[in-house]
């Protein structure tokens, strides 16, 4: 039972930063339509940013990748995704431009760092006991940011106009356009907080695990299927999704064990897609059913 | 002399994956992300029966066919319900289930060890065991398999996945059962890759789960995005320059190490700009949606 706890512990720590993933991948799924997987390359470059500048001062190597996220993620709509939907392509276009992107980004930093896993070393100190139950400062620290910046989020999405707008965009963008707000900006708007909300995740990520080139997509992954099991029109149902499947995965690695993770998260992603297409707290169908 | 044979052995073994994967994606208008579970699928079929089970190359060949095509008859079933993005993720989600068995079954497939010592093929006594004895058999089945395919292309059959791709209402009204018709079209053509994977198997003599990954299938993918699909020139086109890029790096003189990341940049670079210039891909017809 002890270890029960413990895993269940680890467990919402990871589904903390799951929410922001989730929130990321949703916002612009829900606003633009696009299945990103270059999200995964806006991930793994804000990680080697940091990774890249941590040694010379920490402020700024968060900073630099931040800004650097938010930037790669406003340069690729801008010259990439709205010039292809101006052109009326398709959702398959702009998924297959994701790919594209996403392979030349991770190459590219394949290329310059190599294939290895980098680890960061920065000393927290010890980890916190309590009774049988450990957790690093790491997971402290994680698990602290993460709740606070949903605050924020939340905070966010219920009184700034902007967000309102963006929430808007994504159901009805002629009618929006129509009432006089700047789409076009609230769109570089989205891509760039869900940019920065990806980007807090890599760097949390690349201290505690350290990073390589390939692990974007995983993060991808991770916000896609919490995404479409909670209903794309549910950001709050994004979230319980998010939580529940690093829940369950504990309960499994207690019962099982860690190697079938991915299976019982794909599962649970095609049982929704198969009997709840519009994901457990919609109510509307999604719009290509 | 060996190397050349076995550049056309691999390109014959691409060509068969991209005529299978241009039935769905080319004339069904289906986005599968799961082609490398089905030519894995049949891959470790081909090579668990010929070795567990003592069964000849051709019995194992034709079970390499049968078991990716009743497992995407199992699948399609509920797949066909969906459509756009959610078919592409349950497509994505089967991918990631197929290979996190092939990696996590260990009594069966070995995991990450992969099988060793595939037997080379066996007909009427005949052994293929020298590299030009097996581009003459891979040679003569690919033309099998091409004209069985392009029988299927030319037939009503295949300008009725035509019409169900343009408009599937359309293709109804005339008595078309469009998910009949789908379903029939992915079970053919992940028998097909099936088939791929065992002659991929019995040539290379070795199988590990990471040549069945969504980077495969996203290489498969990428093999018709670039060349085009929905007809027989956007196929070959595809999987020459896929192929043959390699070797064209090679003779610049670049290190391995980079020509691996920078192939893959070139890729990515391609696939971004063929969607600009012209999605439906250097030769073919078929539009992405």
């Amino acid at each position: 039972m002890t270890l029960l706890i413990q895993l269940l512990l680890n467990g919402l720590i990871v589904g903390l930063m799951g929410n922001l993933i989730a929130l990321s991948f949703g916002m612009i799924y829900r606003t633009t339509k696009i299945l990103l997987i270059s999200l995964a390359s806006t991930y793994t470059l804000s990680a080697y940013i940091f990774y890249s500048l941590y040694k010379t001062n920490f402020v700024l190597a968060v900073f630099a990748s931040i800004v650097s996220a938010s930037l790669f993620s406003f340069l690729t709509d801008f010259l990439i995704y709205l010039p292809l939907q101006k052109r009326n392509g398709s959702s398959g276009v702009l998924l297959i431009s994701s790919i594209g992107l996403n392979l030349i980004i991770i190459n590219a930093i394949s290329m310059i760092y190599g294939n290895e896993i980098k680890m960061i070393s920065l000393n927290f100190g010890k980890a916190f006991s309590f009774g049988s139950f450990t957790l690093t400062k790491m997971q402290v620290i994680e698990g602290v940011l993460s709740t606070v910046i949903l605050g924020l989020i939340y905070i966010v999405f219920r009184t700034i106009k902007t967000f309102k707008a963006i929430h808007a965009l994504g159901e009805n963008p002629e009618l929006v356009a129509s009432l006089g707000f700047p789409s076009r900006k609230l769109r570089y708007i989205a891509f760039m907080f869900s940019s920065i909300l990806i980007s807090c995740v890599a760097i949390m990520n690349a201290v505690d695990l350290g990073i390589d080139p390939h692990s974007g997509m995983s993060i991808f992954l991770a916000g896609a299927v919490a995404v479409m099991v909670g209903g794309i029109d549910n950001s709050i149902g994004w979230v319980i999704s998010a939580m529940c499947i690093s829940l369950i995965q504990s309960g499994f690695i207690w019962k099982f064990s860690s190697q079938w993770n991915d299976a019982i998260t794909f599962t649970a992603l095609i049982l929704i897609l198969i009997f709840r297409p519009q994901g457990l707290f919609s109510q509307t169908k999604r719009y290509e059913e | 002399m060996n190397y050349v044979f076995h550049l056309i052995i691999m390109i014959e073994i691409y060509l068969i994956l991209s005529y299978s994967l241009n039935l769905v994606m080319g004339y069904a208008g289906l986005m599968n992300l799961a082609a490398a579970a089905f030519y894995g699928i049949g891959a470790y079929a081909f090579s668990l029966l010929s070795m567990k089970l003592h069964f000849p190359f051709l019995a194992a060949f034709l079970f390499a066919f049968i078991f990716p095509a009743v497992t995407a008859y199992l699948i399609s079933k509920p797949a066909l319900k969906l459509k756009g993005d959610s078919f592409v993720l349950l497509t994505l989600g089967f991918q990631m289930i197929v290979f996190s068995i092939l990696y996590n079954v260990i009594s069966l497939t070995r995991g990450p060890y992969g099988i060793p010592g595939i037997p080379r093929p066996e007909i009427f006594y005949l052994r293929i065991s020298q590299p030009w004895q097996y581009l003459l058999l891979i040679s003569f089945l690919f033309s099998f398999i091409f004209l069985f395919l392009k029988k299927i292309y030319d037939s009503p059959y295949g300008l009725a996945l035509k019409t169900i791709r343009e408009d599937d209402k359309a293709a109804e009204s005339l008595g078309k059962d469009s998910r009949k018709y789908l379903s029939q079209a992915l079970i053919i053509s992940a028998g097909i890759s099936g088939m791929a994977g065992a002659l991929f198997a019995s040539y290379i003599t070795y199988i590990d789960p990471t040549s069945f990954t969504l980077d495969e299938s996203l290489f498969q993918l990428s093999i018709l995005l670039l060349g085009g699909s929905g007809n027989l020139k956007g196929p070959f086109w595809g999987t020459l320059l896929i192929m043959l890029l390699p070797e064209a790096l090679r003779m610049v003189g670049l290190p391995s190490s980079v020509a691996a990341n920078l192939r893959q940049i070139i890729y990515g670079g391609l696939l971004i700009m063929i969607m600009f210039i012209r999605p439906q891909g250097l030769g073919g017809e078929y539009k992405i949606k």
